[in-house]
């Protein structure tokens, strides 16, 4: 035979899905009431019953690379429904995590940090790495009046980043020295995303194809790229979400986080161009606009990871580690965000500087662990999305 | 004793308001009967009437009211016949007023009351029948043995021994091996037998043979096989034996058919096939002749149990079979009670298995044989190979995954295994690969053609009851050694699975576990108890005389009238439970604790010679002629008469629910119960048709092979007699539509007035029976 699949069950991939949240899934009889009742799996080959028995047989080449895993929203109504209690939503959202580890674990080097963070275990030991740098940093700022101002002076340039305020994180934190940590990790991640998402575009065109999934022979990039700006417009929507049945507030919620953190990315980009364009360092004025919309993304953030928190206590055997860690950092991001300048408004010095440590501390978790943590999401499923839409996956 | 008759009529459940009783105390009258009426007979004041009568001398009682088959609790008089008149389910419910009205004063002589007709004729047909029935007197065994016989050794065997003994009965347990066990003995683990029913146990075998051992009413006979048991319950002789030599009381086996024709294929004269049988059974006693030192028993349980199907042949050469490494679900079994799961090939490790549970010949039938027990084996054997190793693969490809009832929660236990895989699919092939097998399948859940490298293959062979080999329990019965027409059932050990478990078609051997049905250790044991309880019972019922079943208690057994018998053998054959045996001439022998009491063999005798105390040729005839049948001399358009012989198991209960629900019946059908079509005799139906009946008709149970005849046979040869009185009729110009059969199941009560309506309408189309009024 020809197109024989040969199996190969991958014990360690079982375990490693239970471990992740997909201890569930062995319990699946196969009845398919989760691919009839989820609203957004396309008629043609639909899931997640067969991502379900592919997981109970250890099958890891089908799943990870199979864009369909990235298709589903985790809305719950497949969990809801199923009859023996195999959590269908639950067990892809570990495969999903594991396909990250997979992806990003393979990146040369650095790809270690992916099983670290999916390791409740090493949570403190990723929290030591940037709270150490990040003390060294305000040890120079402190101590070492104006480092980086004077190796400026050396060269020419006459920046400051210090203003007249009284309290400014810059005078805790050098803004040169955040930047300098923060932009290198950034961009780090962004070339960790371009080498995965290479690997994982076209391992999902080679699975679309085994499983006649898609109408696309060979994979033209120019056109896959062309199909992105339609995705977005679902994704900023939140077309799929709005499917769901079961959960419903958690597409509001998602909503306002993913709005938030949009705001706050285009906040800082000005807040770029103020200072180094214009030269004129924080802290700004509360009337100015930008603020309003900095402070308006604070608050989404912190109410839309408020709002998710509380329903997955609701249902607190939904949510395995990977869960936690992210909504937890959300929160913490959020919320010493806004603490920090309430902090600083209020002339409390102490306050202020502790804040925004730990707020320096939560975005380094989230530049540098982004490619490894179930953050991850957000590039991989817009990715996987893209190619269905492309692929006319329906 | 002179018999002194009593008709009491109720009035109650609207019977007094549809029928005019005073005029059925006329009718009484006319037999001679005295008859009181009263308001509801089954109060106690009702209760009190009827006693008085009893203590004035009444003793055969006409109780005119509701059915037989309700207060039956009620109506109990000792030392009287009685005969219940279903007044209210014949007559007041199912022949409304409101369409047949009372005769009023506007009306001439010539008016038909169709209801007060009906209700006459009822009162006379009870009165015809007491005339003609007697007391019955229970058949008591001279001698009776309360010991019990069970036949098999395994986990059933054993359970049932262990059940019988300590409600105090003496018990034998014959085992062809040298050992106690049975299939049980052989297994390294077995299922679970009780809550959560989540993993598997430590075979409960060795505990139970040592119950057997420490139970001081049980004797335990091993390398020993029943060689005939002869005899009838209460008496049954049974010659035991070594398996390996023969000895003339081995029980002789009937011709096989194709002995019984010469070259030309014609049938030898009875005389030639006497000959030749003899011949056959050379060196072998006659099933007549009783072993003088045959033990004697009550009652057997056949436990004999199953063996391993073979799979072999062309039909499996797809699956691999004949490589060394291809195995059965018992050899499987067999190499993991030994140690560590290792390939038969070479003695290397085998981690990787799949179980195949159906052939995939073209359709999604399983192996013969298999079921829910297969299936539940494959999840133990694959859990084996868990065990065995940390890295070992167990597949299962199933066409059907069979956990019934709790043992649901063992399947969810072992899926639970990470390294236990599950498909439903059709296994296309198993080839050799290099020193490995692959296992190639389509249509899996998958969702495509897959191909899994195995170390072994095992395949799911079903369980085959022994009594597909072999008769086994070796009746020494003219009818042959084995229970007839096990083919239906697959050659399982059984008569009427859904009704009558543990019952075969002989009366006094119980079947339970494997040799009656696949079962797990747990389901065996249950069924042990149950076969065991019915032994006690059959013990019982013969010691007082009666039936064990379906006609639980019943005192009467068939009675022959020898001097006019011809010989003729119908009884012996047409029998359904082997109760006759016929000596060389052809005269039968009755053996009355082998009857059910069913009456076939009345229906059968051409002669009219057998019949019970309360239920012969002559009682039924007799009700059928007190039937008054109008002529044109009566009215200008004379009602049809048309008559009912409807079974007590199933349409009786059905009618009657129907009547319950007020569903209309033609006023022109006279109904009379019978035990079964089976006793139907024809002389009944020609003696309708020649008093001028227009039609009569059989309502009965489904025949053929999914038979819901309590008595096997009964309704599948009255259907064969009814087919042979078409020609008479034919003969005397009558049309043979007039009579007919009809299948009722016992929920039928809402077809069966339609039936019936359609069957009179028909025959009123015809017309009269010419044979009126001559």
């Amino acid at each position: 035979m020809s197109n024989q699949y040969i199996i190969q069950p991958d014990l360690n991939f079982i375990d490693e899905v239970v471990g992740l949240g997909g201890d569930t899934l062995k319990k699946c009889f196969q009845c398919a009431t989760c691919s009839v009742a989820c609203p957004i799996a396309p008629e043609n080959s639909p899931f997640p019953r067969k991502e379900m028995i592919a997981a109970s047989w250890g099958l890891k080449d089908k799943l990870v690379g199979s864009a369909d895993i990235w298709l589903c929203h985790e809305c719950g109504d497949c969990t809801a429904l199923c009859p023996r209690g195999a959590k269908p939503g639950a067990t892809l959202s570990a495969i999903r995590s594991y396909a990250i580890s997979e992806y990003s674990g393979s990146v040369p080097v650095i790809g270690k940090l992916a099983k670290m963070v999916t390791d409740p275990k090493k949570l403190a030991l990723l929290t030591a790495i940037p709270a150490a740098w990040l003390a060294l940093m305000a040890f120079i700022t402190m101590f070492m009046g104006g480092t980086m101002e004077k190796i400026f002076h050396v060269i020419g340039l006459h920046w400051y980043h210090v203003t007249e305020a009284p309290i400014a994180q810059a005078r805790f934190i050098s803004t040169w020295l955040v930047d300098m940590t923060f932009v290198p990790v950034f961009n780090i991640s962004l070339l960790i995303f371009a080498y995965t998402l290479y690997k994982m575009i076209s391992d999902m065109h080679a699975n679309a194809v085994a499983e006649g999934k898609t109408s696309k022979e060979t994979l033209d990039y120019k056109e896959y790229f062309k199909t992105i700006p339609v995705v977005l417009k679902k994704v900023l929507k939140h077309t799929q979400f709005n499917e769901c049945g079961e959960n419903k507030n958690r597409g509001t919620a998602h909503m306002m986080v993913l709005f938030g953190f949009i705001g706050c990315l285009i906040v800082t980009t000005i807040g770029f161009f103020f200072l180094y364009a214009l030269g004129k360092p924080g802290p700004y004025s509360q009337w100015w606009p930008f603020k309003w919309l900095g402070n308006i993304s604070g608050i989404a953030i912190v109410f839309g990871a408020i709002l998710m928190i509380k329903e997955r206590l609701s249902k607190s055997d939904l949510s395995a580690y990977k869960d936690w860690y992210l909504l937890g950092l959300v929160l913490i991001l959020g919320a010493t965000g806004l603490l920090t300048q309430m902090a600083r408004l209020a002339g409390m010095e102490f306050a202020t500087y502790a804040i925004y440590y730990i707020h320096l501390i939560a975005v380094f978790h989230l530049f540098a662990y982004l490619p490894f943590s179930k953050l991850a999401h957000s590039v991989y499923r817009l990715a996987a999305m893209t190619y269905a839409e492309y692929a006319n996956r329906k | 004793m002179s018999n002194k008759f009593g008709v009491y009529i109720c009035k109650g459940c609207g019977i007094g308001e549809s029928i005019d009783c005073d005029q059925l105390v006329n009718v009484a009258s006319e037999k001679h009967a005295p008859a009181v009426i009263h308001d509801c007979l089954c109060s106690a004041d009702g209760v009190a009437t009827i006693k008085k009568g009893v203590a004035e001398g009444i003793n055969f009682i006409s109780i005119v009211g509701c059915s037989k088959r309700v207060n039956s609790d009620i109506f109990q008089f000792d030392g009287c016949m009685l005969d219940r008149v279903a007044m209210r389910e014949n007559v007041a419910w199912t022949i409304s007023r409101e369409k047949y009205p009372k005769k009023t004063e506007n009306d001439d002589e010539y008016f038909v009351d169709n209801v007060q007709l009906a209700a006459d004729d009822y009162i006379r047909m009870s009165l015809a029948r007491l005339e003609k029935v007697k007391l019955p007197e229970p058949f008591i065994l001279p001698s009776i043995s309360k010991k019990i016989l069970v036949i098999g050794g395994g986990m059933t065997g054993m359970s049932a021994a262990i059940d019988a003994a300590k409600v105090g009965y003496e018990v034998t347990i014959v085992e062809k091996t040298g050992a106690l066990g049975g299939y049980a003995a052989k297994m390294r683990k077995q299922m679970p037998v009780g809550e959560p029913y989540d993993s598997l146990i430590p075979p409960m075998v060795a505990e139970k043979i040592k119950e057997v051992q420490a139970e001081k009413n049980i004797t335990v006979r091993t390398n020993t096989v029943v060689a005939r048991i002869a005899g009838q319950p209460g008496e049954f002789t049974v010659t035991l034996k070594d398996p390996s030599v023969q000895i003339e009381f081995d029980v002789p086996f009937p011709l096989p058919d194709s002995m019984k024709v010469d070259e030309n294929g014609k049938e030898y004269d009875a005389e030639k096939l006497l000959e030749l049988y003899k011949e056959f059974n050379k060196g072998k006693n006659d099933v007549l002749t009783l072993d003088p030192n045959g033990e004697l028993f009550g009652a057997v349980i056949l436990a004999a149990g199953w063996r391993p199907d073979v799979i072999e042949g062309d039909a499996f050469k797809h699956l691999g079979v004949g490589d060394a490494d291809v195995v059965t679900n018992a050899q499987f079994e067999e190499i993991a009670a030994k140690g560590k799961i290792v390939r038969p090939s070479d003695g290397k490790e085998a981690k990787n298995v799949v179980f195949i549970q159906s052939p995939s010949n073209g359709d999604d039938r399983d192996f013969n044989y298999a079921g829910s027990v297969t299936s539940m084996v494959a999840l133990k054997q694959a859990k084996y190979v868990r065990e065995d190793y940390e890295d070992g693969k167990a597949y299962i490809i199933y066409q059907h995954m069979r956990t019934p009832g709790l043992t649901e929660g063992f399947y969810k236990n072992m899926q639970q295994d990470n390294g236990v895989f599950l498909t439903k699919g059709e296994v296309t092939s198993v080839e050799k690969k290099g020193s490995s097998l692959l296992v190639s399948a389509k249509n899996t859940l998958l969702g495509e053609s897959i191909g899994i490298k195995a170390d072994m293959v095992v395949l799911a062979a079903g369980m085959v009851p022994v009594t597909a080999d072999d008769p086994v329990v070796n009746m020494a019965y003219r009818q042959g050694p084995a229970f007839r027409d096990n083919g239906i059932f697959d050659q399982y050990a059984d008569s009427n699975f859904i009704c009558f478990p543990y019952e075969t078609q002989r009366t006094g051997i119980y079947a339970a576990g494997c040799v009656r049905r696949s079962m797990t250790i747990e389901e065996s044991m249950e069924d042990a108890t149950g076969a065991a309880l019915k032994a006690v019972q059959c013990i019982d019922s013969v010691n007082r005389g009666v039936a064990v079943h379906p006609r639980s208690g019943d005192m009467t057994f068939p009675d022959f009238f020898f001097q006019r018998c011809t010989q003729c053998k119908r009884c012996t054959q047409e029998c359904p439970f082997g109760a006759l045996d016929d000596d060389e001439k052809g005269t039968p022998k009755p053996n009355p604790t082998r009857c059910r009491r069913c009456g076939t063999c009345m229906g059968a005798c051409p002669e009219r010679i057998i019949g019970f105390a309360d239920y012969n040729i002559d009682s039924i005839g007799s009700m059928v002629k007190s039937i008054w049948v109008p002529s044109e001399d009566d009215y200008y358009n004379a009602p049809m008469r048309i008559l009912c012989l409807y079974c007590e198991n199933d349409a009786m209960p059905a009618l009657e629910m129907a009547a319950m629900k007020k569903s209309q019946i033609d006023p022109q059908v006279r109904f009379i119960p019978v035990r079964c079509l089976g006793s139907v005799n024809t002389i009944w139906i020609k003696d309708a048709l020649a008093q001028g009946m227009d039609g009569v008709f059989l309502l009965g149970c489904k025949h053929g092979d999914d038979y819901q005849c309590h008595f096997v046979k009964g309704s599948e040869l009255a259907n064969v007699r009814m087919s042979k009185i078409g020609d008479a009729l034919a003969s005397l110009a009558l049309e043979t539509e007039r009579v007919a059969q009809f299948e009722a199941a016992i929920d039928d009560y809402d077809k069966i007035p339609g039936m019936i309506n359609a069957f009179v309408e028909k025959v009123v189309a015809m017309g009269p029976n010419p044979f009126k009024g001559f």
